[in-house]
Formats: structure tokens, C-alpha cells, sequence
């Protein structure tokens, strides 16, 4: 270590004299997000090499242990308690998403190629091609800067992508919110807050104007009002990319260059991997706002430019994204196998007088870090030149075992990176008490008109139009199911789809949320967010064999053993899901602390939140299935079978009732149903097919006939359900694994062949002769809409806040 | 093998769309070669036969749109771009290249300004095609669909230059609807000679059938509405001497 007392650039912090307190309080007072376990492992580790750490070192670590940066929880050993039931965890990750995982890949050998190593993994599509999906969380920053925080959350998963494999194509982008209620009022929000319909205007103006300038089509998303997230909101955004199969394994060897390309770096984005595994205060407005990074789309498009040049010429041996942690996160995990040194000075700077730790931790965006040879260096400077965007050595990789950081000359950081990359592991304990059935609220016999109409305009349901309309979802020119569709344009898609050039294959990206779920039934929700995306790939015409699947989990504070516990039973379920459907997860990510402290020192936790992607292959063009009714006199037909399960769905929270059962899964039927979806698909016996799920039946019914021009007649009677199911269930239930779809009547008889021994009917037809919505319980007529004055409010639901 | 007509594709910073419009000219016959503007030179101009400035956001047009790309053309190209045209070459702006080519004043005067819904828009428009010289729209119906995505389309000129436009016959195409508050619905804007082209939609986006947002649109063809428009430039170019109808019956033989 340094002998130099010159100027030196970094300081030494004594933590060896340090009591606990002392170094709880260091933690504290450096944004360090360290606990006490950790700090002292920290110690001891420098106790047996005879000195104090740098500055950079200490911050170096705390990036690199940090759950944003680790998932530390997900690794946690965990003691789970539910009812009187103890169960040792030896890792969520490792219980229930790797190994279902592995198990799952045994019997598809040929089809996941890349998993939880990399920024993304990846799926075959053709033998030469394959495809991967990244999703990420950008919440802390989002609650406090919505704007910025959503355009650098969508430019970070692009540049995981570009950073996966030696640099896949992003083909496609996805994003979904939690917000609060749009129409909460202003007292109900804390002064220091931004009001839930700020915070939504905000992100979607981030996402417009980064993806958009990115050449980056935003095809699918999710909308979530939920009051639970008022304080709190969440924002996903995904990318999908793809890659020649042989460029996806890099490897990082000894004395190659370490790259930096891009844009500048600066102080903006400092801490923000520890600020994010921290919960939010009413301070943090004005303390941690450098903790958002401030976007720049077109020096990331320039980047972008440049990256998939060279990789396509060979110059690139390794490559990674500069996100969270900066370069000390990118770099350290480049040399973690080999070793590496770092030159901070040679790093081109937004501004002077950069501490050296700021410089190695700074998230300034719109760079990526490249291990590149000797004799490529001069092409890749080159490409830079022509690309726009700036190319520096910035360091090399070694032999030595170990991360070390130069500042003018003086070594800042001499790291093993085996310790650097070995957090100690966490012991955490969770709690699970099932909720006691709720007393029984019904609403008397309801008024189905006024029912079917609030249903439609609420802000859950309505379309999404007044978002997606802002987002250019076509550039690239290969989104061939598009998020709106039909003879208006307007119709609501389920998946959507990219095609492949090349592969003569398509993508389809579905996503599934349903936090309401997870209050009453987290394991349910966890079941229901895997069949919900599976469905809505399915429904699009994609391979129900060929779909892998992404998890992210947020929460508030996981030292609750109660969180906890709901978080556990959620990946029971969405483990248990995986399982029937033999669809393996390719990447996740999680969240935490997405909980807000007030002043008077109350908080406040989201609900316990899952998104479920799915990325599934649609094999052929002719596959490809939109979501509108196209012919007159075509038979409607309904897959699956209805249950009573209104549990915190759309009608129960719509008009206030209580007591439902929230949607389970058919663990013997689920993917045996869209197997013979999928054949009937093949047999081009499908003309539109829609899925089933938020407001059950009659939305997703209505939302087939909107587009139509004509109507729709159906009669309840024929839907295969329960016994004695009563209108209003078979109407708004939403029980999993059902799809809505309209066939021509001479395919009729291959279709009920096909379906022999699964729930199926056949519960109407498309009308040519008037416009209406009409509704039949054996015979009787309990609905007659026009479809006009129910496609208004629906249409409508969400114009106004935009 | 044919020699195929050269079409270069410029790219700026921001550019965005010129893949797709590479691979629409390079089916219909073109051979396209995209040039980052660092690279550019008067030579690479004039040797094509057609150049296309590509939709996109050119250096980010945060000042407005295409303004900055305008700068930077005329500072490295000089009247290169006007020689071109005056020899008889072909000039596409699509979307930002509209843009930019309004700026360089190349096309009539007028400027593409924030649509009114004050939003960027991204939805399928139906356009009618208006009687012109235009060699881009030979091979379309009097009616067709194509996408628009724009923030800043929007066509304003000083008072009754738009109609004027119309009436001299340098308005190519413009919208069936009121979709962004275009003067005279305008969608497109030409030069006197027809060969000088802008538009805001994107035909590069509507190459193959599937790519239509109705399965049912226009279901008797193997392409996309796209396809006719490149192809038109194609047959413009190269003069093959086949007239529309002709080649209009081949394709559809290629389909049957």
C-alpha cells in the first residue's frame, strides 16, 4: 500500500480502532447501507492484512455487497414460519428459480442457452440466433425525479442488453408502473411526496423520450393504480435483444485493455446502489437527489451505434454495463476471475476535481466497460471516431487475483476480489399467517349494466391508448403484433411481437401483475402472474413449450418477518407455476425497501409486488393472432373453466365487495389447455383470440367486439364452470388459464376433437346485424349494450389525466 | 449479376430508422449503403443514384427537429446536395429527413412545427394520394394506410401557401383525417421535378403484409404498402420502361 503522504488523493478511515457503533455510525454517516454482520466481516478482513482501507475501497465494497448490486436476501438463508410450520430456506434463488430452473432446462436441452450469468439470459430461436429479456427496477430513483429516474431506468436495461453477450441488439423495450390512485387528493399525499398522477406523467415522459430517440420500439407494459403505491411507486422497464448464438460466452483473460466507451463521467449517480437498498425519508428529496442519474439518449445511441459495430467486426472479447456501482461495479466484476488495475486519472471527466471514489463510483450514464485486445484497439478508436462517442483505455486486466485502482500514480485500492465478491450470507426470518377469510360483503343483486359500465372506465381497465400513442412502437419495422390493433386501431393487445430478421421467427413479450392478489394470496398471485404472462404470449400464437420467463419482486422492508413471509409464500407460487408450465426463468431482479418513512416516523411498505415476463417464440408468421374479432357469424369459443374467484379482483375492488377467493391453478390441466390452443393455432383454426383476466369474461369480451363494427351474442349457460355459478360470477371472475377466441364454423368439429376432455365451450357467436353486447343466462336476456356506449368510457378511462 | 442502382443512407447522431430503410430498398432492387455522417463525402453523394435521409431524432433535435442536422449539412456538403439534384438524382426524407430537407429549403418553404395534441403521436394513418408528377407513388391506390410516429409534424407555411402547394401539384400525398393539424392536411411535400421527396409517415415500417396493424388490410398482396412506394422509386430510377400496370401484374403473379 501506499507509502506516499504526497497530496495524497483518497483518504484512510480507521475502521481497525472502530467499536460496533462507531462503525454503524461510519455507515450511516457514508451512505454506505452496510449492517453490523457486514462491517464487522469487513474489519476482520483488513485486521489480516495489517491495515486501514481507503476511502475507495470501502465504498468499492459497500457497492459490491449492496442488495441492488448482489440480492443478498434472495440468497439469504431463511427460517419460514407459516401456520405452525417450520421450513429451513437455504436460498429462494437458489430453491425455487435456479434449481426449478435446471430441472426444467434437463428435459429442453436446446432451448435456454444462457441463465443468471450474464447481464440477461438467453433463448435459442433458430440455432443461429438467440434472444434474451432484461428487466429492471428503477423505483428510488423514480419516486424522487420521475422523469429522470424512468428515462435512465429504461437507458440502464438497454445497456444491460448491450452489455449481455459481447452485445446484443435491443429490439424491443417494455415498461410497467405502480402508481397511486390518479385522482387521490393533494392532503392525501405528504408535502415531501409527488403526487401518484406527477409521478405517472413523469415516467412516461421518460420513457417516451429516451425510447424513442433510442430507436427502441416500446411494445407492452403494465399500469397498476393501486393506493398502496402513493408513496411509493414502482417502475419497470425491460428490453429484449438479440444475438448471434455464438457471440453469447465472453470471456475476460489476462492483459486485455480495459475499455471505457462512451459518455463522460461526472458526480451525477453517486451511492445510487446503497441509496436504493435503503427505504426513503422525507429528507430524501433534496439528500439524495445526486443519487438519480440525469439521462442523455442520444449519447447512448451513439454508444449503442458503436457497440454493435464492433462486436459485429469481432472487436470485443468482453463486455459490461456501466450501472449501478459505475465503474467500480463494471470493472469489478471484469477482473473478478483474473485481476485488474484501474488508471482513474485517465478517466475523461464532466467536470475537475473529482475525488478519486467519486470518479470509480459514480453512475453517470451512457458508458460501458469492454475488455478489448491489443491489435483491435485502433479499429475500435475508429468506430468511436465515427460513431461520435469517446473511447478510453482506462486500464488493463492481470494475472494477480486482485482489483487495484491507480490515482495519479498512487494505488487508491488493492482489493482480492475473491473476498470483494464474497458477501457474507444473510439469516433472515419470515412469517406467513394466511389471512383469515374476510367477512362476506356482497353487494345486493346487482345492476349488470351500470356494473359492466363502472368496470370498463375504470382506471385499471380502460385502455391504455393516451401512454402508448406516445411511444413510437414500430421503429425498427418488425412489431408485427402491435400493442394496438384491430379495424380502429385501438384494440387492446395481449402479447406483442417482433419478428426476427433473419430467423424467420417472432418474440412475444407478455407481462403480469396483480399486486391486489398477493394482500389476500400472495402464493395465489405468485401462480397467477406466471399463467397470466404465459396466457397472453399464448394467446399471441406463440409456442407454449418455447416461453421463459423473468421475475421481479419488490417489497418494503424484508427484516419484517411478515413482508418477508409474503414474499416467500409469492415465490412459492410463481416456483410452483414455472413447474406446470416447464418454463424456465432466464433472469430476474428484486427490490427492497420500497417503504417510506415519514417525519412523525410511520411507515410505510408497497404491497409485496411481482411482474412475470414472458418471452416466447412464435414459430411461424402465420401463427401470429391478434386480439379483435375480424368475421361475422364466427363462433366465440371459451378455453378453461371458470371458477367463483372475484378475490381482489376488478369487480370486487370496483364496487366494493369482499370475500372472494383469489384465483388459483390447475396443476394438471393448465398446459395441456394452451398445448391444444396452440394446435388449433397451428391448424389456423384461431381467427382472434383474446385472454382472460382483469375484470374476467365480459371485459374480455368486450374488448374483442370493440373493434369489430358488428356484435357479439353469448348465453352463459354454455360456460363450462362450476355448478351453480351465479351470473355475476361467470361474468367478472377471474380464474387463470381461460381464453377467449372466435373460430370459423366449419373448423368447429377439429376444434371439439381437439379439446376432447378439457373444459371448452362454445358460448356464442359474432353478429352481423346490429352493434350490440347482448348477454343470455339460459336464454334469458340479462345484458343488451351497444357496444358504442360501452367502448366510450373504456376508450376514454385514462384521456384525461393526459 | 445486375448491377443494382446505388442508395445511400445518411446517419447522423440520433438516427434511427435506417436499417429498416435499407432493407426496404434492398428488396425492391436498391443497393443501399448506410454512411455515419462522420464518414461522409461529397463523393458519396454524388455517386448514388438515390439518397435518404432516415427518420429519427438527428442530434437529439432537442433544438427543433432537423435544424441542427441542417447546420451540419451544409457545412460539410456545401450546394453538394443541390448539384445532385440539379444532374438528376433522387432525394427521400422520411419522417426527420422531411424535417431536415424542409430546413435545407430544398422542398417548398414551410416548416414542420409541434403537432397539436401537443404529443408525440405514434398510430396508423390512411393517406389519399394526390395528383402529382411524384415517381414515388406510381405503384399506389388513390388511398392507403401507413404509420406515422412524430412529435413535431405538423406542416405550417405563411397563409395560403399550403393550398398553393396543393394546387401546383407539390403535394404528394396528404391525410384522409385531421391527425396533427397539418395545413391542408399535407403529408408530404415535393419539388417541382417530383424526384426531391418528403414525408412524415414511414413506409419502411409496412415492407411485408404482416406488418399492417389489421390482419385484414389489404390482404391480396405479399407486401406491404411500403414495398409499392420503394419499389415506384426503384422503377422511377432505373426506367425500366415497364409501366405501372405492367409491374403490378408481375407482383401479383409472384403472390398467386
Amino acid at each position: 500500500m501506499p507509502e506516499s503522504v504526497l497530496a495524497a488523493p483518497y483518504e484512510t478511515i480507521p475502521i481497525l480502532d472502530m467499536a460496533e457503533a462507531d462503525l454503524e455510525s461510519l455507515s450511516r454517516s457514508r451512505k454506505l447501507s452496510l449492517g453490523i454482520s457486514d462491517l464487522l466481516e469487513i474489519k476482520s478482513y483488513f485486521k489480516s492484512t495489517g491495515r486501514n482501507p481507503t476511502c475507495v475501497e470501502l465504498e468499492t465494497i459497500a457497492q459490491t455487497w449492496s442488495e441492488h448490486c448482489k440480492h443478498r436476501i434472495f440468497n439469504a438463508r431463511i427460517v419460514h414460519r407459516s401456520n405452525r410450520d417450520v421450513t429451513p430456506i437455504d436460498g429462494l434463488f437458489e430453491t425455487f428459480i435456479r434449481n426449478v430452473t435446471e430441472e426444467i432446462n434437463r428435459d429442453k436441452p436446446d432451448f435456454v442457452l444462457s441463465a443468471f450469468r450474464d447481464n440477461a439470459g438467453f433463448i435459442n430461436l433458430n440455432g443461429r440466433l438467440a434472444a434474451c429479456l432484461k428487466v429492471e427496477t428503477h423505483n428510488h430513483p423514480s419516486a424522487i425525479e420521475p422523469y429522470g429516474g424512468a428515462n435512465t431506468g429504461l437507458g440502464g436495461v438497454i445497456r444491460d442488453v448491450l452489455g449481455a453477450g459481447k452485445g446484443a441488439k435491443p429490439v424491443a423495450s417494455i415498461d410497467a408502473f405502480c402508481v397511486g390512485m390518479p385522482a387521490a387528493s393533494r392532503e392525501s399525499i405528504p408535502a415531501d411526496r409527488i403526487h401518484p398522477l406527477g409521478v405517472l406523467r413523469g415516467v412516461v415522459r421518460g420513457v417516451r423520450d429516451y425510447g424513442n430517440r433510442m430507436g427502441i420500439p416500446t411494445i407492452a407494459g403494465a399500469i397498476v393504480f393501486d393506493s398502496g403505491y402513493a408513496l411509493n411507486p414502482l417502475v419497470f422497464c425491460g428490453t429484449a435483444g438479440v444475438l448471434p448464438v455464438d457471440e453469447i460466452l465472453k470471456e475476460v483473460r489476462p492483459e486485455l485493455n480495459i475499455v471505457l466507451l462512451g459518455g463522460r463521467t461526472g458526480r451525477d449517480g453517486l451511492h445510487g446502489a446503497t441509496f436504493s437498498s435503503a427505504s426513503l425519508t422525507s429528507e430524501s428529496p433534496t439528500d439524495d437527489r445526486r443519487a438519480v442519474q440525469i439521462g442523455n439518449p442520444i449519447e447512448e445511441k451513439k454508444l449503442m451505434d458503436c457497440v454493435l459495430k464492433a462486436r459485429e467486426r469481432g472487436l470485443i472479447d468482453f463486455i459490461t454495463d456501466c450501472g449501478a456501482g459505475g465503474l467500480s461495479s463494471a470493472a469489478g466484476e471484469m477482473v473478478s476471475e483474473t485481476g485488474g488495475r484501474v488508471y482513474l486519472d485517465r478517466v475523461p471527466l464532466k467536470e475537475e476535481n473529482l475525488a478519486c471514489w467519486e470518479i470509480f463510483l459514480s453512475e453517470s450514464q451512457e458508458r460501458m466497460v469492454l475488455g478489448v485486445r491489443d491489435e483491435h484497439l485502433d479499429a475500435l478508436r475508429n468506430l468511436a471516431e465515427m460513431y461520435d462517442t469517446e473511447c478510453t483505455v482506462i486500464g488493463e486486466t492481470t494475472d494477480t487475483g486482485s482489483l487495484e485502482v491507480f490515482h495519479q500514480d498512487i494505488k487508491v485500492c488493492d482489493l482480492e476480489c475473491e473476498f470483494l465478491h464474497s458477501a457474507p450470507r444473510r439469516t433472515l426470518r419470515s412469517e406467513y399467517r394466511p389471512r383469515a377469510a374476510a367477512a362476506s360483503i356482497l353487494v345486493p343483486p346487482t345492476d349488470l349494466r351500470a356494473a359492466l359500465r363502472t368496470i370498463l372506465s375504470d382506471v385499471n381497465v380502460a385502455s391504455r391508448e393516451p401512454v402508448i400513442r406516445q411511444y413510437d412502437h414500430e421503429v425498427q419495422g418488425n412489431t408485427v403484433i402491435k400493442p394496438l390493433g384491430g379495424l380502429n386501431g385501438d384494440n387492446p393487445a395481449d402479447g406483442t411481437c417482433i419478428r426476427v430478421d433473419g430467423s424467420g421467427k417472432s418474440l412475444a413479450i407478455g407481462v403480469a401483475l396483480s399486486p391486489s392478489y398477493g394482500v389476500l394470496d400472495p402464493y395465489r398471485m405468485g401462480q397467477s402472474c406466471v399463467d397470466e404472462a404465459i396466457r397472453q404470449v399464448v394467446v399471441a400464437g406463440a409456442n407454449p413449450d418455447l416461453i421463459a420467463l423473468l421475475d421481479n419482486f419488490c417489497m418494503g422492508n424484508p427484516d419484517d418477518p411478515e413482508e418477508l413471509g409474503a414474499l416467500v409464500e409469492c415465490v412459492r407460487g410463481m416456483s410452483a407455476a414455472a413447474q406446470i408450465f416447464k418454463a424456465p426463468f432466464i433472469s430476474g431482479k428484486d427490490s427492497f425497501y420500497n417503504c417510506y418513512e415519514s417525519t412523525d416516523g410511520r411507515t410505510v411498505s408497497i404491497p409485496v409486488t411481482l411482474l412475470v415476463s414472458a418471452l416466447g417464440v412464435v414459430e411461424e408468421k402465420r401463427h401470429l393472432t391478434t386480439t379483435a374479432f375480424r368475421r361475422a357469424n364466427s363462433m366465440v369459443c371459451l378455453l378453461g373453466t371458470t371458477h367463483s374467484e372475484r378475490g381482489a379482483g376488478v369487480y370486487e375492488r370496483v364496487l366494493g365487495e369482499t370475500g372472494g377467493v383469489v384465483p388459483g391453478l390447475d396443476p394438471d390441466r393448465a398446459l395441456e389447455l394452451y398445448r391444444c390452443f396452440y394446435r388449433c393455432v397451428r391448424e389456423g383454426w384461431v381467427r382472434s383470440a383474446h385472454d382472460l383476466s382483469d375484470g374476467g369474461l365480459a371485459v374480455a369480451l368486450a374488448e374483442m367486439a370493440f373493434a369489430s363494427g358488428g356484435g357479439v351474442e353469448i348465453d352463459l349457460h354454455n360456460v363450462s364452470c362450476d355448478p351453480a355459478l351465479s351470473s355475476v360470477d361467470i361474468l367478472f371472475s377471474e380464474s387463470n388459464s381461460r381464453i377467449l377466441f372466435e373460430s370459423d364454423v366449419e373448423h368447429l368439429g377439429g376444434i371439439a376433437r381437439c379439446f376432447d376432455g378439457l373444459p371448452f365451450s362454445i358460448i356464442g357467436r359474432t353478429i352481423g346485424h346490429h352493434s350490440n353486447l347482448v348477454v343470455r343466462a339460459a336464454k334469458e336476456v340479462i345484458l343488451n349494450e351497444p357496444l358504442k356506449e360501452l367502448k366510450l368510457p373504456w376508450k376514454n378511462g385514462l384521456q384525461r389525466y393526459f | 449479376m445486375e448491377k443494382r442502382p446505388a442508395a445511400l443512407l445518411l446517419k447522423f447522431p440520433g438516427t434511427d430508422c435506417e436499417e429498416e430503410t435499407a432493407r426496404a430498398l434492398s428488396v425492391v432492387g436498391f443497393h443501399p449503403e448506410i454512411v455515419p455522417f462522420a464518414a461522409l463525402t461529397a463523393d458519396h453523394v454524388l455517386l448514388a443514384r438515390l439518397v435518404v435521409l432516415p427518420g429519427g431524432f438527428s442530434y437529439g433535435d432537442y433544438i427543433s427537429a432537423g435544424r441542427f442536422a441542417q447546420l451540419e449539412i451544409e457545412r460539410k456538403l456545401g450546394h453538394t446536395l443541390s448539384e445532385f439534384i440539379v444532374d438528376g438524382g433522387y432525394v427521400l426524407g422520411i419522417c426527420n429527413g422531411f424535417q431536415i430537407l424542409s430546413r435545407l429549403g430544398i422542398l417548398p418553404t414551410g416548416s414542420l412545427v409541434e403537432n397539436v395534441g401537443r404529443q408525440f403521436l405514434c398510430r396508423w394513418v390512411t393517406l389519399k394520394t394526390m395528383k402529382t408528377n411524384s415517381p414515388y407513388l406510381t405503384l399506389l391506390p388513390p388511398e392507403f394506410e401507413l404509420p406515422i410516429a412524430h412529435g413535431e409534424g405538423r406542416f405550417v407555411s405563411r397563409p395560403g401557401l399550403a393550398a398553393r402547394y396543393v394546387e401546383r401539384g407539390l403535394v404528394p400525398l396528404v391525410y384522409k383525417d385531421a391527425v396533427n393539424g397539418s395545413e391542408e392536411s399535407i403529408a408530404a411535400l415535393q419539388d417541382e421535378t417530383g424526384r426531391v421527396i418528403g414525408l412524415m409517415p414511414h413506409p419502411e415500417r409496412v415492407l411485408y403484409r404482416e406488418d399492417y396493424y389489421d390482419g385484414d388490410l389489404n390482404i391480396d398482396s405479399p407486401w406491404g404498402w411500403g414495398y409499392y412506394f420503394f419499389k415506384s422509386i426503384y422503377e422511377a430510377v432505373t426506367q425500366t420502361g415497364h409501366s405501372a400496370r405492367q409491374i403490378k401484374e408481375e407482383i401479383g403473379a409472384l403472390y398467386r
